[in-house]
């Protein structure tokens, strides 16, 4: 909201300057969030009177005038169509200098000749000095400024603050309603804007002219008739008003009750009585169907929670919202009808919401109103139209009222107040900033009174409420700082977020960049999960677009939309993960949202060498590793792997990682339908994985007891052999696992190789160390042979392996 | 029996550990080697009194004399690999200019950065994180925080629903509820987690954005605790030259309500861009535990009170980086990553 601050001073005395005015606005709850100052009248422009207008002989659009500047009289060549003898406007004299101020660039008023007459300087629009945008022609002074005045006496410019409005304080959404807080935080005079009514004139029958149908949602309407005006421009100082704070000036009478709104904060509405059906208001809910044309053209069908202002026929306001536009007020209007107001807050806002219709008058029916200004702005409009537009004010208030509303009284405890604030405020400080805000204080004693808050502050109803007050105004800022309390009030194993705090910075540690994802995908992106169909995404019923309509089931469709773009950008090199939540809505897959894994690995492990036999690119044994040393440094030793068929990976070159014999995810070589049109030829690795398994196998595996490191050497021998391609590895090591060998400790696999003409098609070497060890003592070598011999035949026989 | 000859040896050991034990130059060992081995040096003398030395005494005599040159021999070599430095070996001729094959330890997301930052300043004070589903119910997000029926935030032009009626939380003050149906006071909380708002993505907003809750519930709990807490948590977060303003505003779940704003972090104060000349910068929302809420989760409010504040990560991050557009944070390029 925009608030002039010349405007505030006709209300309240302001003795600090503005920026210190903006200051202890903010630090009171009205957020200053700009300050702005309207664009001052250049020095240097004067009040000129044009005295003598001539034709230009050398151009027919330019005139020479003479303009007397309060001393001398000038030659001036103007360009404006009404530039009239008698007529005074602002002149520009020599070495004025007018800032573009859009561009900053500067332009000086220099003596001059156009085509061939002298100029001693120019005549001005109001767009050119920043009083409007009227570039029609000059500005026409009023005729009382003498000649010579400079122009920023008579327009001394202003300025406006951008101010937040928080929704709980609709009192505040005025000038003068910001006065009355300003003036409390100043300890500075103020005084309420008056409305001083001639009695009426003639007296016309009013019995008939209001009927309210719905005192729930018109809990009280006035009216007052006003006949003979004359609709014309605004004097200045009202254009000026409403201009300062961004509205368009339209005719007195309608800028008469813009301004009263932004003075008082109580919107008004004025119809004209003529047009109205049988002279008459009614008040009442619309019929179902009803249609109406709004002021802004646009016509609404109406139903029947809606409420209307009517006359005997049909609608012609949507009651508090908008005015309809065949009954308002319009260049040969002469009788009018000025509306002053209140309606249900809820039902404005609901109405507002449905319709898509909201007006300055609208914000401020919804955030509630006062009731007890409803007949002070009507007598404020009143008063400015007869003093502005004349006519006679033929009929006293119509005031059809429902129930008062009833404010209700507080219990204020002093010292509840002191130890919710954390401050020493002394009771009579408390009660003196009630009293202050206006607030009625009564009952008072050395621990509590009794707080009735005024009709316009609807916020106020607890002693949390009057706490915020107290600590409003003595000042947030006097809160003192204490001693921070650190003493714990709950283990940390009930911290839900430790876990996958080390968990990501286990995967950090192994070298993986931690990427981030919206948890918003396209359906198209969630279901390239193959694990889950259309069925079980959670959908989003109002999405921003079609694109982010689904929550993520998984982290795979974001991530390689991440690898794409990376691939694109040439980032060729990628360790990339994320830990994030996933959503189903399939139960049986999983229940609502956990937290998942996904790691990708792409591109060569040590981008920086630079010898072509380093150059190594990941493969499927780097993703299994990265895996297994993920579980490893998490403590987790019991896991297994379990060749899978699986639509995400490239057949043959995907494993189930199994802890505690449940799957816990999946990894491998991408399936080539995500990869076939990424711009790299490197292969791209992913691996899925359940976070909450690998806690639940952590938790197993929590503390491991210390296991003594060996005191006796151990002994090794190799074993080499060629075998069927299809023998794989994991069969090997159980095989030399099981076999029960004495003293056995550990294999190791230390060669493989598969090369046609050196053993055969489909044929390979494969070359084992076993380790042998006795905790007790140091082996011999002959024990050691006589085991190893026995297994190198039942390897023979039983694994079918030729021994080398 | 006395051995004047060994006793001479002995001497010449001690004097020669000494000399060479001293800071020297390559001529100070020189000069040794002569005073020991030289023409004129000790050992032609001693070997021109070996014929004095008695026939018992020659044979020991004759064994100190040789361990003693060798032992003198390896005093002076072990001077001078000491003063070449090193094991005076061959100077190997490697390029060390070549590029080092670099341990690389990966990168935590800035936005991670800063919720671990926080959490480990709230666990200092005595904080442990709680956490919440990112699928809300209306109750959990808007109702039990005191949030009336027809408040804006609740539009679907606002908060993301699903067909259940359930939303996508659009803060993390739902926790707290969640946290006080749960457990008995005092409570001390902070969640850091991700929430949803139907903004139009540009440079500041993002419809998914993460935000850290604080939720502190004690007996005789004020507005001086909040205030020193979110100072601390500043010192902690940004230095001790930071200071920390609070201002009434509103919000439907605390009351008394404040934002508070931090003295600028990239001027100190003086007036900038990012602070529009303020020297404040708006950090977030909190205030005092509206009794409201306490009654609702069964808490009483004679009792118990305390205060809650929620920040937004991104805008933390944004600000401790200086990374001036949100849509960097989910983009994900390695370039970007690589930096923090």
């Amino acid at each position: 909201m925009k608030v002039s601050y010349n405007w505030l001073l006709q209300y309240v005395d302001i003795s600090c300057s503005v920026a210190e005015l903006a200051d202890k606005m903010t630090m009171a709850g009205i957020e200053v969030e700009a300050i702005e100052t309207a664009q001052n009248v250049p020095s240097g422009v004067i009040v000129g009177e044009i005295l003598e207008r001539n034709p230009h002989p050398n151009a027919d659009k330019l005139s020479v005038c003479k303009v007397f500047d309060g001393k001398e009289t000038l030659q001036v060549v103007c360009g404006a169509p009404n530039c009239d003898a008698g007529k005074k406007v602002p002149l520009a004299t020599i070495g004025t200098v007018f800032v573009d101020p859009e561009k900053g660039s500067e332009f000086k008023i220099k003596k001059g000749k156009l085509r061939g007459e002298e100029s001693m300087g120019m005549l001005c629009s109001a767009v050119e000095i920043g009083l409007g945008d009227d570039h029609s022609g000059l500005l026409e002074l009023d005729n009382e400024f003498k000649p010579g005045t400079p122009l920023s006496e008579v327009y001394p410019g202003d300025t406006v603050f951008d101010v937040e409005i928080t929704p709980n304080r609709p009192d505040w959404l005025s000038h003068w309603g910001i006065a009355r807080d300003v003036s409390c935080l100043l300890n500075a005079a103020s005084k309420m804007p008056e409305a001083k009514l001639p009695s009426p004139v003639t007296l016309e029958d009013s019995d008939s002219l209001v009927t309210v149908k719905d005192k729930e949602l018109c809990p009280r309407y006035t009216a007052r008739i006003i006949r003979n005006v004359k609709i014309a421009e605004s004097p200045d100082w009202l254009k000026e008003r409403l201009l300062s704070i961004g509205l368009r000036p339209i005719n007195n009478v309608v800028d008469i009750t813009n301004f009263v709104l932004h003075e008082l904060g109580h919107p008004l509405h004025t119809f004209d009585l003529d047009l109205l059906a049988g002279n008459r208001i009614v008040v009442r809910r619309a019929k179902n169907g009803e249609k109406m044309l709004l002021l802004d053209e646009s016509e609404i069908e109406l139903k029947d929670h809606h409420l209307v202002i009517a006359d005997a026929e049909k609608p012609v306001a949507l009651a508090g919202i908008m005015g309809g536009e065949h009954s308002g007020i319009n260049e040969k209007t002469t009788n009018i009808l000025l509306e002053s107001a209140a309606f249900h807050a809820a039902n404005i806002r609901a109405t507002s919401r449905e319709l898509g219709i909201s007006s300055d008058s609208s914000y401020r029916f919804e955030r509630g109103c006062d009731w007890g200004m409803v007949e002070h702005a009507g007598a404020r409009a009143a008063q400015l139209i007869l003093e502005l537009a004349g006519g006679e004010l033929v009929t006293g208030l119509v005031d059809v009222q429902g129930t008062v509303p009833e404010m209700d009284a507080i219990n204020c405890r002093f010292e509840r107040l002191r130890k919710l604030i954390g401050v020493d405020i002394c009771n009579e400080k408390i009660i003196d900033i009630f009293e202050k805000l206006g607030l009625n204080v009564s009952n008072i004693d050395s621990e509590k009174c009794i707080v009735v808050p005024p009709l316009y502050r609807l916020d106020l109803t607890r002693e949390a409420d009057l706490a915020e007050e107290a600590a409003r105004i003595y000042g947030l800022d006097k809160i003192p700082v204490i001693p921070v309390r650190s003493q714990t009030v709950a283990p940390i194993s009930n911290d839900a977020y430790l876990a996958q705090e080390t968990l990501r910075n286990r995967i950090i540690g192994l070298g993986l960049y931690e990427c981030l994802h919206y948890s918003m995908v396209s359906a198209k992106s969630a279901l390239c999960d193959s694990r889950f169909t259309s069925n079980d995404l959670v959908k989003i019923t109002n999405p921003l677009s079609l694109e982010l309509a689904c929550m993520r089931p998984s982290l795979l469709g974001e991530m390689l939309e991440t690898v794409e773009r990376n691939v694109s950008r040439k980032n060729l090199n990628l360790r990339l993960f994320e830990l994030g939540t996933v959503f189903c809505a399939n139960p049986e897959i999983f229940e609502e949202e956990r937290v998942e894994l996904c790691m990708v690995l792409s591109g060569r492990k040590t981008p920086e060498l630079y010898s072509d036999a380093l150059k190594e690119q990941y493969d499927f044994y780097d993703m299994k590793g990265l895996v297994e040393g993920l579980l490893e440094t998490c403590g987790i030793i019991n896991y297994s792997f379990k060749k899978v068929d699986d639509k995400r990976f490239a057949p043959g070159q995907c494993a189930a990682l199994l802890l505690n014999g449940r799957t816990a995810g999946h990894f491998g070589l991408l399936a080539s339908v995500f990869t076939e049109g990424l711009r790299t030829d490197y292969p791209v690795f992913a691996a899925q994985i359940e976070s909450s398994e690998i806690f639940k196998a952590q938790a197993a595996d929590n503390s491991p007891f210390f296991t003594p490191v060996p005191q006796y050497p151990a002994t090794t021998r190799d074993v080499a052999f060629l075998a069927d391609k299809s023998l794989e590895h994991q069969r090997v090591i159980e095989f030399i696992k099981n076999a029960k060998v004495k003293n056995f400790e550990s294999v190791k696999l230390f060669d493989i190789f598969t090369d046609e003409k050196a053993v055969g098609a489909n044929r390979k070497s494969m070359a084992y160390t076993l380790t042998f060890r006795n905790p007790e003592r140091t082996l011999t070598d002959k024990e050691v042979n006589n085991a190893f011999e026995k297994l190198r035949q039942r390897m023979e026989s039983e694994l079918h392996v030729e021994l080398r | 029996m006395s051995n004047p000859i060994i006793e001479k040896i002995d001497k010449a050991v001690i004097d020669v550990e000494q000399r060479l034990a001293a800071p020297i130059t390559e001529a100070d060992i020189e000069q040794v080697r002569i005073d020991i081995f030289g023409r004129k040096g000790m050992f032609p003398a001693l070997s021109k009194e070996m014929k004095d030395v008695p026939p018992e005494q020659r044979r020991e005599t004759g064994q100190a004399f040789n361990v003693a040159k060798q032992k003198f021999q390896d005093l002076l070599d072990d001077a001078h690999k000491h003063l070449s430095g090193g094991s005076g070996e061959k100077s190997s001729d490697i390029d060390l200019t070549l590029p080092g094959r670099k341990w690389k330890a990966g990168r935590k997301h800035p936005v991670s950065i800063m919720i671990d930052d926080c959490v480990a300043v709230f666990r200092r004070m005595g904080f442990i994180v709680a956490s919440g589903p990112d699928m809300e119910t209306v109750y959990h997000n808007f109702d039990a925080l005191n949030t009336p029926a027809e408040h804006p935030s609740r539009d679907p032009a606002d908060t993301f629903y699903f067909a259940d009626g359930r939303l996508l939380r659009s803060q993390t003050s739902p926790v707290q509820i969640r946290v006080m149906e749960s457990q008995e006071p005092p409570v001390r909380i902070v969640a850091p987690g991700r929430c949803y708002r139907r903004d139009t993505p540009d440079a500041t907003h993002s419809m998914n954005f993460h935000q850290i809750e604080g939720l502190y519930i004690d007996k005789d709990v004020s507005m001086a605790d909040l205030k020193s807490i979110l100072l601390a948590f500043a010192h902690e977060m940004f230095g001790p030259e930071v200071g920390i303003r609070l201002r009434p505003h509103f919000f439907p779940f605390t009351e008394p309500s404040v934002e508070y704003d931090f003295s600028c972090i990239i001027c100190g104060g003086k007036g900038c861009s990012v602070c529009k000349d303020s020297g404040w910068i708006e950090i977030a929302g909190a205030g005092m535990v509206d009794p409201n809420v306490l009654k609702t989760v069964g808490y009483d409010p004679e009792i118990w009170s305390g205060f809650a504040f929620g920040m937004g990560i991104e805008r933390l991050t944004m600000l401790r980086h200086r990374i001036a557009d949100i849509r960097w944070l989910y983009e994900n390029d390695t370039r970007f990553l690589e930096q923090f």
